[in-house]
């Protein structure tokens, strides 16, 4: 079981990365088309080398049509999905120096109900997120410059909400077991690397 | 109960769930959905927001600087530029009293302009730097003290990810932030520079000696940075000078240094696939905690609170000093128990409004004047000379110039209203700067600074207290530079044309 959940977190993290990666690609590939752009038709290329300039100007050399709206909508999927591995090695930011002095057994009780808070919470986001979705279906927008369906990226980053709802649930599910068995199912206090 | 009251109350409550170990971000949610729904009666209003605010906050433009700045900072590292860093620093400064700590403050600065993050600087640096120290006698806790404070820099130097939420959060111009913190990342890396120096002639038994690099070796160790300062000149320079957007800039960045890393042979596809779980994480992490102040502030919005907060400071009479020094003083204290980018998603949107109203006077009309007659010179406007000589002459002479004048001279932002916006952008990012060194400050104020223990995890031999005992020097290094830049606001805005 853990080991499924942990390859479901992996498998997003490293989509969610892929994404973020051609998403730097294409941001400098748009970048440098901008700029050659300008050179072209800049003056001394005009006069000088015009046949050479217009040729390649002719080909569409520029910065990439809606690229800014690419990067907004790919990105809220790579946010989505890098959210499970997080979730499940309780990558969160947290303040413990008070808790740190209480026993232990409260510790664990108080983990607990903040996981189970945190799961319902996902879901909550998850469920929010896809009633989003569905008025963007109904309503049919579409974005302003390349006119794709709004609901489009709505429904690839309901994949990671939906992941991060179903690593949620499992970890606080194995907080309870924990309570109740003593023993520790998941890895205790997994060291996050900064 | 009023809303006011709500909006105060939440803040204790707020503090008890982060006490008890809830995760900040989560913590700042649930105190915005159960505010929300005690203010507007019922769960459809939070709901509906919900509906949208997780994608709008997660695909905003600007935020998706993050995890481009992050993915950036550890290709970085594999690709050798923070052991490079350090090598040739040391071989310049090694051979000093104290040298081999300098050496680390000065690549600590050095990756700080090539990575966002303060902890990531840390921890990258400690692994390079901390074998060095103690294989040179350096004693343990002032090793550790010292790549705490060098990490620091990694978030005053730009690029940093806390003033990209800062200007959002203000709606401040994210290239002069940069800018703005460049002068005060410098000064910092001085100080610390000039700290280790005085420790080891307090404490002589806390550093060894290193023997001195030829020079020829010096140069060879220098040349091995280039890709460090290609990345750097082309992100914060192509920034500054417009050729693109603070997020494609990042993006150049996160290229370069891949294509650093992976010509170095650091990046295979076993070491890309690390990268992206480092990066998943920490984006994760840090975007929770912007969804959970969104929504927190949705709420705080809604009770008035922010409105009514800068209204009664601005009605109390206390002179502008008091409340900024108020205000640096309790984020130094928090700070030594929250980290950096949720204590200014919590803040800032209280202090903000209420920064915003006080009169620093850091413009004067006749500076603007000045500054607008030189830029309309500087354009080669048609100026009527006779007009020009008089204006040069009464500026020159502490006077400012009449109406008349101006419009005589073409002469445009030069109204009241002018003068004031112009004031409350150079009072906003001269907070900025001054914010993010005292959250920082924090960053290695015991006993919980983050970088603290971030670091004494990787040297297990070296108490806490003796870390904690060699940190206070630098900590009080930060505390004189806060005091020059409070005193002095020029230092910050120098860079920064009216």
């Amino acid at each position: 079981m853990h080991s499924f959940m942990d390859k479901l977190a992996r498998l997003f993290a490293l989509l969610g990365g892929t994404v973020l990666s051609v998403l730097i690609v294409m941001t400098v590939a748009s970048i440098a088309g901008r700029s050659i752009n300008t050179i072209l038709n800049s003056d001394f290329m005009q006069t000088n080398m015009t046949g050479f300039s217009d040729l390649l100007l002719s080909s569409g050399v520029g910065s990439i049509y809606g690229g800014f709206e690419l990067v907004e909508a790919s990105m809220a999927f790579v946010i989505f999905a890098f959210i499970p591995l997080c979730q499940l090695q309780g990558g969160h930011a947290s303040v413990d120096i008070f808790t740190d002095v209480l026993p232990k057994r409260i510790n664990v009780i108080l983990r607990t109900v903040v996981e189970i808070i945190f799961a319902a919470v996902v879901v909550l986001i998850a469920w929010q997120l896809m009633q989003g979705m569905l008025s963007k279906l109904r309503t049919g927008q579409t974005t302003l410059l390349l006119q794709f369906p709004a609901w489009w990226p709505y429904a690839f980053s309901l994949t990671g909400a939906v992941a991060s709802a179903i690593i949620a649930v499992y970890v606080a599910a194995m907080r309870i077991l924990e309570v109740f068995t003593g023993q520790s199912v998941l890895p205790d206090d997994m060291e996050v690397d900064h | 109960m009023s809303d006011i009251a709500i909006g105060l109350l939440s803040f204790p409550a707020l503090l008890v769930l982060i006490f008890l170990r809830v995760p900040i971000g989560l913590a700042m949610f649930l105190a915005g959905l159960v505010g929300l729904i005690v203010v507007t009666g019922d769960t459809s209003f939070p709901f509906a927001r919900l509906k949208s605010e997780t994608f709008t906050t997660f695909s905003n433009y600007s935020l998706s600087i993050i995890p481009m700045f992050l993915l950036m900072g550890h290709f970085a590292t594999l690709g050798g530029m923070s052991t490079a860093l350090f090598k040739a620093a040391e071989s310049f400064l090694g051979h000093r009293r104290g040298g081999v700590a300098m050496a680390a403050v000065g690549a600590c600065a050095g990756f700080g302009a090539i990575c966002g993050s303060s902890l990531a600087t840390a921890a990258t640096m400690s692994r390079v730097a901390l074998p060095e120290l103690r294989r040179y006698g350096y004693s343990g806790g002032f090793s550790t003290a010292t790549l705490a404070a060098g990490g620091t820099l990694g978030i005053l130097i730009p690029p940093s990810v806390v003033l990209v939420i800062y200007a959002i959060l203000t709606e401040q111009n994210i290239a002069k932030l940069f800018l703005a913190a460049f002068i005060p990342g410098i000064l910092a890396a001085a100080g610390y520079m000039l700290t280790i120096s005085i420790y080891v002639r307090m404490n002589p038994g806390s550093a060894g000696t290193k023997p001195r690099v030829p020079f020829a070796e010096r140069f060879r160790a220098l040349f091995a940075v280039w890709p460090v300062l290609v990345v750097f000149a082309a992100v914060v320079g192509g920034i500054y000078q417009g050729w693109f957007t603070p997020t494609e800039g990042a993006a150049v960045g996160a290229f370069g240094t891949g294509v650093i890393a992976f010509l170095s042979g650091g990046l295979t596809r076993k070491t890309l696939g690390e990268s992206f779980y480092v990066t998943a994480r920490a984006t994760a992490m840090i975007f929770f905690i912007v969804l959970g102040a969104a929504f927190y502030n949705g709420f705080l919005a809604l009770t008035q609170l922010p409105q009514e907060t800068a209204a009664w400071v601005g009605a109390s009479g206390y002179s502008p000093w008091t409340v900024l020094i108020i205000i640096l003083v309790f984020y130094l204290l928090l700070g030594c128990l929250m980290d950096s980018l949720s204590m200014i998603l919590l803040t800032i949107p209280i202090f903000w409004p209420v920064v915003q109203e006080l009169d620093f006077n850091l413009v004067s009309m006749l500076e603007l004047q000045s500054a607008r007659l030189d830029q309309l010179i500087s354009d080669g406007k048609d100026i009527p000379a006779a007009a020009l000589a008089e204006a040069q002459r009464l500026l020159a002479s502490g006077q400012e110039l009449t109406r008349d004048m101006t419009r005589e001279l073409g002469l445009r932002g030069v109204t009241d209203g002018a003068l004031n916006r112009v004031n409350i952008e150079r009072t906003a990012i001269w907070f900025g700067i001054l914010v993010l060194i005292v959250v920082e400050v924090g960053l290695i104020t015991p006993p919980v600074g983050m970088n603290l223990f971030v670091i004494n995890a990787m040297d297990r031999k070296t108490p806490m207290v003796a870390t904690y005992r060699a940190v206070m020097y630098f900590v009080t290094s930060d505390l004189v530079r806060v005091v020059l830049l409070v005193a002095f606001p020029v230092v910050t805005l120098i860079l920064l044309p009216i």
